[in-house]
């Protein structure tokens, strides 16, 4: 049976790395159902009211779009506009050079992974470097994140160690804080010889145009103090309506994807430096990326679109624990992953088709979302995507199902084949043709068929309980 | 996943219709005669549609609507009537009140769906919720690990069947690690995905034998095939339960039921 | 067609077949009200333990700012030039403090002292602004990072602080020292901002 590619890279990931992934997700996870719970008396009623403000802005992007771009104008921001990824790497490329820019320090940032910009200016000559620790690795050994927050959640400290090693960060040393130490040594003298300071976005106040970054590390903050040119990277649907809002938001992003009350930056930005103050950005540069966010908002998927990036579908995904962030084979892993993935994919669904598959639909992830995104039901919308557009990762290896709807919506068919199942007692599965069969078997023992029984059974109690005087 | 409000009460002459499901009719018979024993012994009048076949989800969830939304059509004719629709399966439930709809969004005869969704009830919560039972009576002497499905998650079932549970006398409900976790069936990608639907049943099976169960019970079989296939496959077999089973058995074991019926 | 027409008719084209929009829901502030959250007639007191329970370090004498940062051989820093008047007379002799952050020397600045623009008591979190701090690399570059803070500055939680931003164009909130959990999910504190994070109550 063909497997999924999803599963095949589960099958080949070390044992070792899959505890890994196990422990830190499932602490995190453990962490923050402890965190809202003990301290808050409906966190469900927060999850719900979140999701609620989220799908308004989602719903209201034409009106609000525009809303921001004059708020975020009077506040003396320049703001560009990105149809696909390359435009907006050409928008930050046009940036750097109208200022003669030649290095750039980069805060973390999903939608910068979307659209490939690091590479993109290091193919142009000019330096790009990630200053988040686990992002500042993966550039280092040119690997992916496999996590939204967590980006080196696959690797550990000796191949940490290593990589630093060979790139002369110091003697092979792999203690946790030697590690972080020589990071910020190495780093700190980057952000003050960088021209631009490049950060995404967690929120943006459409009321006060205030753009809103969460850090643990002091990384945006210190690409912000260090630099003269801060340029935001913000997807179209990161907007929220109002500062107030940031109030609840802000409980639950922390929450939710660190097990954090607050992280420990949270930074609100409005504008470039005021005249008179020593350091900071003279020049602020906003850029929307729409990068097929459009097409998902024409979608029943717009939902996903609600997404803060938190983490917590993938720390309590039993999918993501077992196959890790790069078997998804995209920027964004995990339930969230599995459907923005292939919706931002735009023409290339059909190679992310199998994404949506790779879940048994627990629900988990609506579970934790602390903006109570129904995957469960996008991933479903997805299939059907999938099933009609005749993508053949969607269907590979799953039994065919317009046979056994022909079975189930006829009575007397679906009675036969009650009787006739009876052969799998004497048959071994492995020598049937059906491979759906084959691979329940070889993994599990199939219990006796016993199709029919319990109509016979009732039958039979009916006609006694009739042959009694009833009591 | 919530359950629709306001849903189709018991009327006073308990009337009710008996969905078995598909992997009883084919493997556990005993499980849907544990339903009918359990409802009967409530005063329940319970009606068996013999067209009955299967609620729609395999082709649901594999992303067939066309052909779920034809097995459902068939599901929607076969339980015509106005008394509430039993079914000891917190998947097909679910699938009857969420899925269906959804798949029905666009479709002329989505009220006779909704409809027959509201009319339906998963059997834990019909027994807490739509009669009102807060305890179960008998005897039943085990320590059990109850695997609640995820189905059941946003709906009253979980706390339906430990009300239940907790309330036997003899029984002891094992607390186990992770019990929100998935146990990694999740119907045909228990076969597309096999190496983590396994991995996922294996992290299962381990929290629940740490807390060294006499039996395991879920309100769920296709969980239950999954998790006793494997563990018997593995050559560590578990026993395993159906919550139906358990209400009957602890009734027999109470005297309130003959010990064989029919 | 520009992007941003291009974009905005296509996010117009996407919405218009929605029959209605969802609205935006008011939400009531006791949603987000911490439970057993300490109350306290002066709001020092919570702060100060939360602070704590986030690593940072509440202190509310000058004397023991001096002892903490002579205890551990941190004698060169940076203060805030307006606020070095009131602090200098606490300072022995072999303190070397600028008044004038350096830039070019930032590895030279074992500590930063700067003014807060407010706190949040329920979190811990220092506020600092480019209004009121005066400069941001002062806060974030040395090891020690000590915030000046006046008990009225102290707003009660998140969503107070948030409803009274002031008018500033960088505004931050500083919960406890800069840390890390990348390497094997293991919390080092210290990364690329302060690994002390010192709030010192004054007036």
């Amino acid at each position: 049976m063909p497997n999924q590619p999803l599963d095949q890279f589960a099958a080949r990931l070390p044992a070792e790395q899959r505890a890994s992934v196990y422990q830190s997700t499932k602490g995190t996870h453990e962490k923050r159902t402890q965190l809202l719970f003990d301290q808050f008396a409906d966190p469900d009623r927060l999850r719900q009211i979140a999701g609620e403000i989220k799908q308004h802005v989602v719903e209201n992007l034409d009106t609000y779009l525009p809303a921001v771009e004059a708020k975020l104008r009077a506040n003396g921001a320049q703001v560009h506009w990105a149809a696909t990824g390359e435009e907006a790497c050409a928008a930050v490329l046009r940036i750097m050079q109208a200022r003669g820019a030649r290095r750039m320090v980069k805060a973390k940032t999903m939608v910068s992974e979307e659209i490939g910009l690091a590479h993109y200016l290091e193919e142009r000559g000019l330096e790009a470097l990630e200053t988040d620790l686990g992002e500042f690795i993966v550039q280092i050994d040119h690997d992916h994140p496999s996590h939204i927050v967590r980006p080196i959640i696959h690797k550990n400290r000796r191949e940490i160690a290593a990589s630093f090693e060979r790139e002369g960060l110091g003697a092979y040393n792999d203690d946790p804080e030697t590690i972080t130490r020589r990071a910020r040594q190495f780093l700190r003298h980057k952000y003050l010889q960088a021209d631009v300071g490049l950060t995404g976005a967690n929120f943006l106040s459409v009321e006060s145009g205030r753009i809103v970054l969460v850090t643990n590390e002091g990384n945006s903050r210190f690409c912000l103090a260090a630099t003269r040119c801060h340029i935001a990277l913000i997807g179209i649907e990161k907007l929220v309506p109002r500062d107030r809002d940031l109030g609840l938001l802000l409980n639950l992003l922390g929450r939710s994807g660190t097990a954090q009350p607050l992280t420990v930056y949270t930074e609100f930005i409005s504008g470039p430096r005021r005249p008179g103050q020593p350091d900071g950005p003279e020049e602020m540069h906003v850029v929307f990326v729409d990068n097929g966010r459009t097409d998902v908002l024409a979608t029943e998927c717009r939902d996903i679109l609600r997404c803060i990036r938190c983490g917590a579908c993938l720390n309590v995904c039993p999918v993501y624990r077992q196959a890790s962030g790069h078997a998804y084979r995209s920027v964004y892993p995990g339930p969230v992953g599995a459907v923005l993935s292939p919706l931002l994919a735009q023409g290339n669904f059909a190679a992310l088709a199998d994404l949506p598959k790779a879940s048994s639909l627990c629900g988990a992830c609506n579970e934790v979302c602390p903006v109570n995104i129904p995957i469960p039901d996008l991933l479903l919308r997805l299939r059907a995507k999938g099933k009609e557009e005749g993508a053949p990762l969607a269907s590979a290896g799953a039994p065919p199902m317009g046979a056994w709807a022909l079975l189930a919506s006829q009575p007397t068919a679906w009675k036969a084949a009650l009787a006739g199942g009876k052969l799998l007692n004497y048959i071994p599965a492995k020598l049937l043709p059906v491979p759906a069969l084959r691979a329940w078997e070889s993994r599990r023992s199939l219990p006796e068929w016993r199709g029919g029984e319990f109509r016979r059974w009732l039958r039979a109690r009916r006609r006694a309980a009739e042959r009694k005087p009833a009591p | 996943m919530t359950a629709p409000a306001p849903r189709l009460r018991p009327a006073a002459d308990r009337r009710v219709q008996l969905m078995a499901t598909c992997i009883c009719d084919a493997f556990y018979d005993d499980v849907a005669g544990a339903t009918v024993e359990v409802l009967e012994h409530l005063g329940c009048t319970v009606d068996f549609p013999e067209g009955q076949t299967c609620c729609g989800q395999p082709a649901f969830n594999g992303g067939d609507w066309a052909a779920s939304r034809r097995v459902v059509r068939h599901t929607v004719r076969t339980f015509a009537g106005d008394c509430p629709v039993v079914v000891p399966s917190g998947s097909c439930a679910a699938m009857l009140f969420h899925g269906a709809p959804l798949e029905f969004e666009r479709e002329p005869d989505l009220p006779a769906v909704a409809a027959l969704g509201r009319r339906t009830w998963e059997l834990a919560d019909f027994i807490v919720n739509g009669l009102g039972i807060r305890t179960w009576p008998g005897r039943y002497e085990a320590r059990v690990a109850f695997h609640r499905s995820c189905h059941s998650r946003g709906t009253a079932s979980g706390a339906a069947s430990d009300l239940l549970l907790a309330s036997i006398a003899g029984l002891q409900v094992l607390p186990f690690g992770e019990g929100e976790q998935c146990c990694g069936f999740g119907g045909t990608f228990s076969v597309t995905f096999p190496h983590v639907s396994t991995g996922m049943g294996t992290l299962k099976l381990d929290h629940i034998r740490a807390a060294r169960p006499d039996v395991v019970v879920s309100g769920d079989m296709s969980c239950l095939m999954h998790l006793g296939g494997l563990a018997e496959k593995g050559g560590q077999p578990v026993r395993t339960q159906h919550l139906a089973q358990v209400l009957r058995d602890a009734l027999r074991h109470g005297g309130l039921l003959p010990a064989a019926s029919a | 067609m520009s992007s941003r027409d291009q974009i905005l008719s296509r996010v117009r084209a996407a919405l218009a077949p929605l029959p209605r929009r969802a609205p935006l829901p008011e939400w009531d502030r006791e949603l987000v009200r911490v439970r057993q959250a300490q109350t306290a007639a002066d709001p020092w007191i919570p702060f100060a333990a939360r602070l704590r329970s986030v690593s940072g370090t509440p202190l509310t004498a000058v004397s023991d700012l001096v002892a903490l940062l002579a205890r551990s051989g941190w004698r060169r820093g940076y203060c805030d030039p307006v606020a070095w008047p009131a602090l200098a007379p606490a300072f022995p002799r072999d303190f070397q403090v600028e008044t004038a952050f350096d830039r070019t020397r930032v590895d030279d600045y074992q500590f930063g002292i700067t003014v807060a623009a407010g706190a949040i008591a329920e979190t811990g979190t220092l506020v600092l602004s480019d209004q009121v701090t005066s400069a941001r690399l002062a806060a974030l570059a040395p090891w020690v990072h000590v915030a000046l803070l006046r008990r009225e500055q102290i707003f009660p939680d998140i969503t107070a602080a948030v409803t009274a931003l002031p008018d500033d164009p960088n505004i931050i909130w500083c919960t406890g020292p800069s840390k890390t959990a990348d390497v094997e999910g293991i919390l080092i504190e210290g990364v690329h901002g302060p690994g002390v994070q010192v709030a010192l109550l004054v007036g």
